[in-house]
């Protein structure tokens, strides 16, 4: 879908992007990442022609790009620019509605995209007659996106898209936007500083310095086998070691946050609160698993705050069981993208739970032993 | 009194007409200038050198050209409403955020759009000011124009003067006051409202 071949930008004298080869297939999500200033925006930049290389060749869909209106090739193109550059003197509403007004949508149907939009970023309705300067950094940032999103281009730039925001929110955006690229098969281009959003959400990460890349990979690929010492420190905690499997029972934790299915949904979404995480777990009074809740389910139920968790359809979910291998369960939460799961016994009894970061602890430890 | 209405409806075309001109002739100037860095500043010494000619002097050189009569007036209020339009509107236009901009294009927008649906809504303000203060300070230059056979205002105080008229004399200057404090607080009170919605995104 987008290809770039021996791209090399300079200012004067100053080069850079440097002799760059890239592929982005159709439907992929890449990361961008790498320290700043290492030609992340250049190189998003480069795609929709905002800038010129100075040499080589970057093809969009198969045609070379210095062949085609500028104009035309950003409407295909949604992009989220790092400054967020919302229009201060349109209101939220006409922010949103820019690109369809510019392709010449009508009323009705740029009224229900923009439903259909807020929505997708839980935003009230009230901030649409509202002007970008009366809202918060995150909340801007999210109405860039959607004016990115808007006329659902296939092709997507994202320059640093979700760093203004809250965890939560940043988390349902990260969801939103892998479901989006699979159910609608986007191609997305995404620039991040955060290695955990990388990892969340890339099909391969693209890890960049000086204007080169340094190495491109599946990141599971990238945390197993860094290319350089580089990748390596980069990565840093996330780095895996392809050392003897354990069983989940090594690996896991019993910090797992629970709740029972009668506990209320105030309750529930306090617990949540407090322990800063965006689900819970839920068991039956014996401690058995039962599935789980999020709170985007809560926040879009109509239930009361005095409800039972069970009344709201609890999700089923299928456990890693204590005498699984660690490999395989982390192999399971990669493709399908789970931070974390709840670790039973044979009877179906809730004894932990396994996040990314405690398989990666425990790795490390085999290696370095437990000093740290 | 009777001869107030007429003259003050003179006073009004002729500070009009020129501030106008100016502004069809300063508009498009100025988004020339925003690509176009050196004409720019040759042409704003010009424009500042001619703010800087004293009002009968710059009266009677346009006279030579125009005679004796409104259109001299205009004239010379027009060459003195350039700077303050050129110049506010450029910098108006030149002065909207680099990365509102880069959004625009970066949307899709042809350079036209980035004009007319960025460019130019942002810099409403500033250039409003620019006309704020041509039409304020031609009120008061149009009164010299007396001195060349011109209608307007100019003429009661004059007249007033000659004959030691105290109630002539005021039937002039009391409306030209007035209409600069109405233009002064009615055009003020518009860019006023636009800056309140335009206060710059958190970027
Ligand atoms: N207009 C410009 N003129 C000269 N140099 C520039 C210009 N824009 C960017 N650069 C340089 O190009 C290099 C790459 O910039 P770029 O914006 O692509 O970095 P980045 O990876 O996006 O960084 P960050 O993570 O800070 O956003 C930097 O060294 C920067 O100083
Ligand atoms: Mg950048």
């Amino acid at each position: 879908m987008v290809h770039f071949v021996n791209v090399t930008m300079a200012y004067g004298s100053h080069i850079v992007i440097d002799k760059l080869n890239l592929h982005v297939e159709e439907g992929q999500l890449v990361v961008l990442i790498g320290p700043s200033g290492c030609g992340k925006t250049t190189t998003l930049q480069l795609i929709n022609r905002l800038i010129k290389p100075t040499e080589g060749d970057i093809l969009v869909n198969r045609q070379n790009i210095k062949n085609v209106d500028p104009v035309e090739l950003r409407r295909k193109v949604g992009y989220v620019i790092q400054e967020i550059g919302l229009f201060p003197h349109m209101t939220i509403k006409q922010n949103i509605e820019i690109v369809p007004r510019l392709l010449g949508w009508d009323e009705e149907r740029k009224a229900a995209r923009t439903e259909e939009l807020i929505q997708l970023v839980n935003l009230d309705r009230k901030y649409l007659k509202r002007y970008p300067s009366e809202l918060s950094g995150g909340q801007q940032q999210r109405i860039g996106l959607l004016r990115a999103l808007a006329v659902e281009p296939p092709i997507i730039l994202m320059d640093e898209p979700f760093g203004a925001l809250d965890p939560i929110t940043r988390e349902s955006l990260q969801n939103e936007i892998v479901a989006l690229q699979k159910r609608l098969k986007k191609t997305i281009v995404f620039v991040t500083h955060d290695m955990d959003e990388a990892i969340k959400i890339a099909d391969r990460i693209v890890l960049m310095k000086d204007g080169k890349i340094v190495q491109a990979a599946a990141s599971k690929e990238l945390l197993s086998n860094p290319a350089n010492e580089f990748v390596e420190q980069f990565i840093g905690r996330h780095r895996l070691y392809s050392g003897k499997a354990d069983t989940v029972a090594d690996v896991m934790s019993d910090e797992i946050v629970c709740a029972e299915k009668t506990l209320s949904l105030i309750e529930a979404v306090a617990l949540m609160r407090h322990k800063k995480v965006p689900g819970l777990f839920v068991i039956d009074d014996t401690k058995k698993l039962q599935g789980k809740v999020s709170i985007e389910q809560i926040r879009k139920s109509e239930l009361s705050e005095q409800d039972a968790l069970e009344t709201i359809g609890i999700e089923q979910i299928c456990p890693a069981f204590e005498n699984q291998s660690a490999r395989e369960v982390f192999d399971r939460m990669e493709a399908e993208k789970i931070d974390a799961l709840p670790v039973v016994d044979e009877a179906n009894t809730v004894i932990g739970v396994v996040t990314r970061s405690s398989i990666v602890r425990s790795l490390a430890e085999v290696v370095w032993g437990n000093q740290s | 009194m009777s001869n107030i209405l007429p003259a003050m409806l003179s006073h009004l075309r002729i500070t009009f007409l020129g501030v106008l001109a100016a502004v069809i002739l300063g508009l498009p100037t100025a988004a020339f200038l925003i690509r176009h860095d050196k004409l720019r500043k040759m042409l704003f010494i010009i424009v500042d050198a001619i703010q800087t000619v004293p009002s009968l002097a710059m009266l009677t050189f346009v006279m030579l050209i125009f005679g004796l009569n409104d259109t001299t007036v205009i004239v010379a209020i027009f060459l003195y409403s350039l700077f303050p339009v050129l110049r506010n509107t450029y910098v108006g236009l030149a002065s909207v955020d680099k990365g509102t901009i880069r959004a625009g294009k970066g949307i899709g927008m042809t350079d036209l759009q980035i004009f007319s649906m960025i460019r130019f809504p942002l810099a409403a303000p500033m250039i409003l000011t620019g006309i704020r203060l041509s039409i304020v300070s031609a009120l008061g230059l149009a009164t010299t124009g007396v001195f060349i056979g011109a209608g307007g205002l100019g003429m009661l105080i004059w007249r007033g003067i000659q004959t030691r008229n105290m109630g002539m004399m005021m039937s002039g200057a009391v409306p030209v006051f007035l209409l600069a404090i109405l233009f002064e607080y009615v055009i003020g009170l518009f860019e006023k409202q636009l800056n309140k919605r335009q206060r710059r995104s958190i970027s």
